[in-house]
């Protein structure tokens, strides 16, 4: 699987990330990964106030990442047949939308 | 105009130029990759290497020989580790950590070294082989990603939990405990259980106390006793009787 890109992970415009999964499953690899990059210093560090809950289960059910943005939308992601580059990708999207001024002030 | 010009560039017929400006020229040893000289240039495209084209190509057939990759000597010291541990400690947890600051990982070390926790790092590939090699090969599914291990010779699954709730980004995944592996909500539940002395206590009261009820019985005045013996004599034939009736 390829890398991230060199774009940080910046969770400025999200609440909250509810991450569960079960981990004696197979299918759980990319969903652990993605909690890992999200989850890191620097990626916490963009946004204090976001909660990262994680929740280990063991009833076989699919690994899901539940994204609960500032403004209310939720984000599902059903991370059994997703990579961890693809949820990325669609996660940084996004955030991306959500936070389009915030990010060019910041370029700027 | 042209006989006068190649008069001063060329005085003798055949001859290079007397005066040639050098002004422009770089020289030998220079910073950038400086550009070949043209014929350098012709004489290497010409006589570039051509490796040969195999006749099948790479990924058509299975390899003959199976290649058996052999372990490095790093990576046998680190399995002869892990196999000590697994044969001294009674608890090995697998822990999931996202992220954790070196002041996090200190605290957590400190707190968990003053219960005999000891925390391990070993590379997922090693403890990934060792384990579809040992018996304990399925928790081969729980290393994934960043883990860490937390291995202790008694199995104290409360105080570990607790030291756990303290740090956000630890997530517990699952357990070995005494040859048996459990999952996070089983440790919750092994945490829960009394100490074995406790149980044994329970149990083998459990299993006297019809003897030690017949015991204090026994132990009371002979009047006493003889009361008892006769009201239960006298109850035993009030329910014959009955009985007695209702079958006839």
């Amino acid at each position: 699987m390829a890398a991230p890109t060199k774009a940080a992970v910046v969770l400025k415009a999200v609440k909250k990330i509810i991450v569960q999964f079960c981990p004696f499953e197979s299918n759980v690899r990319s969903t652990r990964e993605f909690l890992a990059l999200v989850a890191s210093e620097k990626a916490r560090s963009t946004n204090l106030n976001c909660e990262v809950i994680t929740t280990v289960k063991h009833d076989k059910s699919e690994p899901v990442v539940d994204v609960t943005f500032v403004d209310g939308e939720r984000l599902l992601l059903k991370g059994a047949k997703l990579s961890r580059s693809e949820m990325l990708s669609a996660f940084q999207s996004y955030c991306a939308a959500k936070d389009p001024l915030g990010k060019a002030g910041a370029k700027k | 105009m042209a006989a006068t010009l190649c008069g001063k560039l060329l005085p003798k017929q055949g001859w290079l130029p007397l005066i040639q400006s050098v002004r422009h020229g770089s020289k030998a040893v220079t910073r950038h990759r400086k550009p070949l000289h043209f014929l350098k240039q012709k004489l290497l495209a010409v006589t570039r290497y051509v490796p040969p084209k195999p006749v099948v190509p790479k990924g058509a057939y299975p390899a003959e020989k199976q290649q058996v990759q052999k372990d490095s000597d790093f990576v046998l010291i680190l399995k002869r580790d892990l196999k000590k541990l697994f044969q001294e400690c009674k608890m090995i947890a697998v822990v999931h950590n996202s992220n954790s600051t070196v002041e996090e990982m200190i605290n957590l070390k400190y707190k968990l070294y003053k219960h005999g926790i000891t925390v391990k790092f070993f590379p997922n590939q090693v403890m990934r082989s060792f384990l579809s090699d040992s018996v304990h090969s399925n928790m081969a599914p729980l290393i994934v990603g960043p883990t860490v291990l937390f291995v202790s010779k008694e199995p104290k699954a409360k105080e570990m939990l607790r030291t756990l709730r303290s740090s956000p980004q630890m997530t517990l995944l699952g357990a070995c405990i005494d040859d048996t592996l459990l999952s996070a909500q089983g440790v919750v539940n092994y945490s829960k259980l009394p100490s074995v002395s406790v149980v044994q206590g329970e149990l083998v009261s459990g299993l006297t106390m019809m003897t030690s009820h017949t015991a204090s019985m026994l132990q009371r005045h002979p009047a006493h006793l003889s009361a008892l013996l006769q009201q239960y004599v006298k109850q035993n034939s009030s329910e014959e009787a009955p009985k007695a009736e209702e079958a006839t």
